[in-house]
């Protein structure tokens, strides 16, 4: 019975094409995802109290909310395409004139280049783009009415997530800090897949990511 | 007494409405075919480190119609300088395509310390004319000195704000853009609030179009003096 618990953690998990078989080993924390783009949530269970029937650890699953990272999965060669769109859309705004609202600078431009590269490898879809000016370009995601953008600068970069309630996070990266992308990225990716989870005392629903 | 009711001319109460027209195609990507929503709420850096956008503000707009014909204006202006310059092309004219709704305590409410946005040190809307519209509002955002890590996502940060308060879009046709055949209001994007209703009493809009009649003698009386 989930009201036993008292506090549940997220650890690190694994996603599974829905098709394939759960490991035989002891699996703590498993994702599989579905036909409908959710995840399956399956967990080991520790009661809390005596349990007379079972004693061992029993296994619940349940079905969380479609979450940021579950986005339509695309294959390859259409996250290249759409990067490649991205990409001329970028050189397009280097070439407006001085003065016009989408013109961006040179710095900004290679800048940003450098950034979408490293999202496609990472596997981000491809984003929107908007800018606040020359100094600076804004790639976009929305989910629902939530929001990821990751404000690029010459020398910096910086991710907000937001919903229609509040911003949620911040975080800030400086040129040097972006020199070993991968920590950056994959910090970015965490905060774009989902939220830490803590429950604690008894719950009826599953947990919101 | 002629001046203490100026006064209340001119002072934006939190609950007053103000309006962003939203034009094409600037407020456009795409090669102009797709609504952007950020470049509806552009800001601008001012020297002081401040920035500055333009609103509308319902004491001198006190019927949608006139929302609207303030945005009708607004193109028409960018396109005649365009015209003066040389400049205008069938590309780059300017259409009108509706407007936007928020309040202006939203807008004071950014400088309220939150922890994931806690740079902004005020957030003003006043009444300021411009180019010879009554109805004119500047928005200003002063940033407190040395507290802010970055800039342009502070930007970012108020724009996604703005934007989740807006209400809208009012869409509209000007007289003069009834011949483009696929007109750029239809892309108008619906923002996190929802749509506009306009849900003053009849007697709340008989008040502000009387109040609006008051306020524009008063200033017309007052140009006049000057």
């Amino acid at each position: 019975m989930l009201s036993y618990l008292t506090d549940i953690y997220r650890q690190a998990v694994v996603v599974l094409e829905s098709s394939s078989e759960l490991p035989n080993s002891y699996a703590p924390d498993v994702l599989v995802l579905a036909a409908s783009g959710t995840y399956a949530h399956t967990t080991q269970v520790s009661p809390g109290v005596p349990e007379f029937v079972d004693a061992s650890p029993r296994t619940e699953s349940m079905i969380l909310k479609t979450t940021f990272s579950s986005v339509p999965i695309i294959s390859q060669s259409e996250l290249r395409e759409e990067y490649q769109e991205l990409g001329t859309a970028l050189g397009e705004m280097t070439e407006f004139e001085d003065g016009d609202e989408w013109k961006i600078d040179a710095p900004v431009y290679a800048a940003a280049c450098y950034v979408a590269s490293e999202l496609m490898v990472n596997s981000f879809p491809a984003p929107r783009i908007f800018n606040h000016g020359p100094k600076s370009i804004v790639f976009n995601w929305s989910k629902e009415e939530d929001n990821l953008y990751l404000t690029v600068s010459a020398d910096r970069m910086s991710a907000l997530i937001s919903s229609p309630e509040r911003i949620e996070r911040r975080i800030h990266w400086s040129a040097n800090q972006l020199t070993d992308p991968s920590l950056a990225f994959s910090t970015l990716k965490a905060a774009y897949s989902e939220k830490p989870v803590k429950i604690t005392g008894a719950v009826a629903d599953p947990p919101e990511l | 007494m002629l001046e203490k009711f100026f006064m209340r001319c001119s002072h934006i109460s939190d609950g007053d409405s103000l309006f962003r027209q939203s034009v094409h195609p600037v407020s456009f990507k795409n090669k102009g075919k797709v609504f952007e929503w950020a470049k509806c709420f552009m800001l601008y850096d001012q020297p002081d480190g401040s920035f500055l956008a333009s609103l509308s503000w319902e004491m001198y707009l006190p019927t949608t119609e006139e929302v609207h014909d303030y945005g009708c204006r607004l193109a028409f202006r960018r396109n005649e300088k365009k015209r003066i310059a040389g400049k205008l092309t069938d590309n780059n004219r300017s259409v009108y395509c509706g407007a936007y709704q928020l309040k202006a305590k939203t807008i004071r409410e950014l400088a309220t310390p939150v922890e994931e946005l806690n740079e902004v040190l005020s957030a003003e809307v006043v009444h300021s004319v411009e180019e010879g519209e009554i109805a004119h509002a500047n928005l200003t955002i002063v940033l407190k000195p040395g507290g802010v890590p970055d800039i342009e996502d502070t930007k970012t940060a108020i724009l996604d704000r703005l934007w989740s308060s807006c209400s809208g879009p009012m869409k509209h046709i000007c007289d003069c853009d009834k011949n483009i055949p696929e007109h750029p209001s239809s892309s108008l994007a619906i923002p996190p609030a929802g749509a506009y209703s306009d849900n003053r009493s009849s007697l709340s809009r008989l008040w502000c179009i009387i109040r609006f009649q008051i306020c524009s003698w008063l200033w017309r009386r007052r140009n006049k003096l000057a």
